[in-house]
């Protein structure tokens, strides 16, 4: 399998914190490949430096054959375009905004221009938009809008940065079913971020999956999601993942049932079963109930501390075993050891659906 | 109280009779400010745009620079350019004392801190997102920066607005070198000066609606311009 | 909050600071007295010489200057905001007493207005008399030799400069109008600066033309000399408080402050002014001359150009002047014959 580009040994970091560890990764020509993973693993990371947006700390990139030298953003630029995940718009038309790269491109004529603009309209189903204003539109117009102006340029490569998230399920079919046909018809490579891995099941050919900045699996779709016990173990080394069966409540909120002893409240609705995450660096510690707005607090006892330099990890039993992490004076000043019973509180905001 | 009703009736006679000295001595005001502002901005965008985008040491220290320098005072940057292009001074060789040019290079001089300052403000309200937006769709560094500063368009209006506004309405660098000559450097606000030395109030007053006048509309028309 | 702080005490500090530094100099219970003068007298330094003396005499009287062309210097008193004037236009001033703005005008000084131009004279005047001097420039000019610069302000010195054009029979409003003629719109040394930058001529009092040259601000030289054309006579007139609009003026001071100008002693200081600095007074004491006909050719070109209907002050135009007495020309025409007869 022909690899259109190539991502060796890439590490990036910002000030003391590493983004990315030691990626590998092949993306490969004329498929759609997904970087899978929870908020915070580095997909945009990853995407921002293919686009040559962004430089690695180190490692190398291959375009192709061609090694693509650490100062050469110019030469991704010209290969790849990026969609952000918030929609990002010049302060004009519709038109304007799709045009703005082809008119960077002095080959083209006014009139393929405007053939341009309106077919990629035409792919987001938004013909005849040109002349609304981008900063006017829905939130999933705009989506949308910024999807059609990258496919308006025609790259090679094409990266979606969680093109879907928090829009309503007809935007997202509307994407969905115009990134598989671009795939589809034009052989477009694209690249999409996603933490949605029912997503990432249903339009990908090839998914990395993507923890703390590192790469855990690469695979197909099959061998990611065939075997359902190796998909349940990549996704058991996610910290603080809950299945439980959930339920809504009047307020709009819903309540997953993990088991007799957890029940968690978050602040998406989808009935059901689901799977949710909690970040540990979203769970307050403390040594009596807080008085707060957080809905979610649990009483627990620790049952493992480990050391990760300034802060320490602690392993909380409430029911389940949860995640979460302290700095070490908190640790102290708290005079926390194994068995010490403390609370855990976070928003139902910060559980996440994956 | 008498003299401030004759200057106002003065001054609506004047403004519209067809005198021509003053469509000359207000020509020569716009013209001399409009250059200025042209000058300036020539030199304010491209800097304040390299220091609304760039972060480097010594740029906070730039920046408090530029915005405690637009008060400067009008009558000592007059004092310094006369000494500077007197005959005996440095750049005597160019013989610009007492001629528009210099009174629009002095005023541009003096807009330059408004132009930046306010023109690095409106950048830096900008959404930095756009830059990498511009730069996925192929844009270059210089085409980046420009997108920005295309966007920050409506701040750098009204910082180009403000910088007319003080060189079309100050009176020191006009005065000391311009030399108020009739015909040749004599502007709105040193013909004020003037025409109160010479005791022709109801005149100064004529000239200060005037001047007032240019202001308010231009401002109104602008604001106007920029809602639609 | 607190951020601001800082601000409200810098603001106080600058407001307490000024407030302190004001009414810390500020004179304590003096009347004030505010004369209207020209910037030919200011800018010669000599009014705080005067100044210095009048208030060593009268302690409670604190004088102000307000020093600007004669034309708004007699606006100014005009307008109530002074209550004497000090300046140097025999026309306007009797327009001035004869609106009924003024009583007692007293003439105390001259001197001499000069052309002045660059060394190397390229209109070629040198020597000529003045009106044929401009009459020349203005021939030079032309042909782009030459460049004259105009105060233009409607000063003393303006009024002058427009009645020598028009004795060579030129109108100024129309000179303006060309390159060579360049109207300033200032006072006496922004006009000689000027003039010193293009290397042009133009007419000056000869106390601020000694004033500029030797502290090596100009470099021009005189090149038409002192003559009866160019005579310059500065009078003293106080506001009239028999003038509805004026009767707040304090007129009491203003005499005392004209008997002190016309004093021997003042009209010592006067004749010694600039000696030690120049090399000669800047301007000349008129009264003695006057009086006594000390020299009877300036004497005569004084009341020639600076009498109003043949004497110093009209009768009408005299009130409560005490000691003060004003010369007409019988009076002075016997002080002559007195002098003849000694």
């Amino acid at each position: 399998m022909a690899g259109l580009m190539e991502l060796c040994n890439l590490w990036k970091s910002f000030g003391e914190v590493n983004a990315l560890q030691n990626v590998n990764l092949t993306i490969s020509h004329g498929k759609i490949t997904t970087l899978l993973g929870p908020s915070g693993s580095g997909k945009t990371t990853i995407l921002r430096i293919i686009a040559g947006l962004d430089t690695p700390t180190r490692g190398t990139l291959f375009y192709g054959n061609t090694q693509i030298a650490a100062n050469d953003q110019i030469t991704l630029r010209e290969k790849a375009t990026l969609v952000f995940q918030k929609s990002v718009f010049f302060d004009t038309t519709v038109y304007n905004n799709i045009a703005y790269g082809l008119k960077l491109n002095n080959e083209l004529s006014k009139e393929e221009i405007n053939n341009k603009v309106s077919e990629s309209l035409t792919l987001v189903c938004l013909e005849g938009f040109e002349k609304r204003r981008a900063k006017k539109l829905s939130g999933g117009e705009q989506q949308r809008v910024s999807l059609a102006r990258a496919l308006a340029l025609d790259r090679e490569l094409l990266l979606l940065d969680e093109p879907t998230v928090n829009l309503d399920p007809k935007n997202v079919s509307i994407i969905e079913e115009t990134i598989q046909r671009i795939n589809r018809e034009k052989k477009t490579t694209i690249v999409l971020a996603t933490h949605n891995m029912f997503q990432a099941e249903a339009i990908s050919e090839k998914i990395a999956l993507l923890i703390d900045g590192t790469v855990k699996q690469v695979g197909t779709n099959q061998d990611i999601f065939g075997k359902s016990n190796k998909y349940l173990t990549s996704f058991a080394r996610l910290e603080n993942v809950f299945s439980g069966t959930a339920k809504n409540t009047k307020e709009g909120t819903s309540i997953i049932d993990v088991n007799q002893h957890l029940q968690i409240e978050a602040s998406v609705s989808s009935p059901g079963k689901v799977t949710v995450h909690v970040r540990p660096e979203d769970i307050l510690v403390s040594n009596n109930p807080l008085k707060s707005s957080a809905r979610n607090v649990f009483k627990g006892t620790i049952v493992g501390i480990a050391d990760l330099g300034s802060i320490a990890k602690l392993t909380v039993d409430a029911g389940k075993k949860f995640s979460v992490q302290i700095t070490k004076k908190s640790l102290s000043e708290m005079k926390l050891n194994v068995g010490s019973e403390v609370y855990l509180t976070f928003k139902a905001s910060a559980v996440q659906l994956i | 109280m008498t003299a401030i009703v004759e200057g106002i009736i003065k001054a609506f006679q004047l403004i519209f009779s067809i005198d021509p000295e003053l469509y000359r001595i207000t020509g020569l005001s716009l013209y001399v400010s409009g250059l200025a502002v042209v000058m300036a901005s020539l030199w304010s965008i491209p800097m304040a745009t390299v220091l609304g985008l760039k972060n480097f040491r010594g740029k906070r220290f730039i920046r408090g620079s530029f915005n405690a320098f637009i008060g400067f005072p009008t009558v000592v940057l007059g004092l310094v350019l006369y000494l500077l292009f007197s005959r005996s001074g440095p750049l005597g060789l160019f013989g610009l004392l007492y001629t528009p040019l210099l009174i629009s290079i002095g005023q541009a001089i003096l807009i330059t801190p408004i132009l930046v300052s306010f023109i690095i403000s409106a950048i830096e309200a900008i959404d930095m997102d756009i830059r990498d937006l511009a730069r996925t769709l192929g844009s270059t560094e210089i085409q980046a920066s420009l997108s920005i500063l295309r966007e920050a368009s409506g701040g750098v209006i009204l910082a180009i607005l403000a910088g007319f506004n003080r060189a079309f309405a100050e009176l020191g660098v006009a005065m000391m070198v311009g030399g108020n000559i009739y015909n040749q450097t004599r502007m709105l606000t040193t013909t004020i000066a003037l025409e109160t030395s010479r005791g022709k109030i109801p005149l100064s007053i004529a000239l200060g609606v005037i001047l007032v006048s240019i202001v308010y509309i231009l401002n109104i028309s602008i604001s106007y311009l920029r809602k639609r | 909050m607190r951020k601001y702080y800082g601000i409200i005490l810098v603001a106080i500090v600058v407001f307490g600071v000024g407030l302190a530094a004001w009414t810390l100099n500020a004179p304590q219970e003096k009347v004030s007295l505010t004369v209207s003068t020209t910037t030919s007298l200011d800018e010669t330094g000599l009014l705080d010489v005067i100044e210095t003396e009048f208030e060593e005499l009268y302690p409670n009287i604190d004088v102000a200057f307000i020093s600007q062309g004669t034309g708004l210097a007699i606006q100014t008193a005009k307008d109530g905001n002074a209550d004497m004037i000090l300046v140097h236009d025999a026309t306007r001033e009797a327009a001035f007493l004869e609106e009924g703005y003024g009583v007692n005008r007293k003439i105390l000084a001259y001197n001499f207005f000069v052309i002045v131009g660059p060394e190397d004279d390229p209109a070629n005047i040198k020597g000529l008399s003045p009106t044929d001097a401009l009459l020349t420039i203005k021939e030079a000019g032309e042909t782009g030799n030459a460049i004259w610069v105009s105060r233009g302000d409607s000063s003393g010195t303006h009024a002058m400069e427009k009645r020598l054009w028009t004795a060579g029979g030129e109108d100024t409003t129309e000179l303006r109008e060309t390159d060579w003629y360049l109207e300033r719109g200032s006072g006496m040394t922004a006009t000689l600066a000027m003039a010193n930058e293009k290397l042009a001529y133009t007419l000056c009092d000869m106390g601020s033309y000694l004033n500029n040259y030797v502290s090596g601000n100009i470099e021009l030289l005189i090149m038409v000399e002192a003559g009866q054309e160019t005579l310059n006579v500065y009078s003293a007139i106080a506001c009239d408080p028999q003038n509805e609009s004026l009767s707040h003026v304090h007129f009491d001071e203003a005499m005392k402050f004209i008997d002190f100008l016309v004093s021997d002693d003042v009209q010592n200081i006067l004749a010694d002014f600039g000696v030690d600095e120049f090399g000669q007074a800047l301007f000349n004491p008129a009264v003695e001359v006057l009086a006594e006909n000390t020299d009877p050719t300036i004497a005569s070109w004084i009341k020639d150009a600076a009498f109003i209907d043949g004497t110093e002050c009209p009768e009408d135009k005299r009130y409560e002047a005490g000691d003060l007495t004003f010369l007409t020309a019988l009076s002075s025409l016997n002080a002559m014959i007195v002098q003849l007869l000694k």
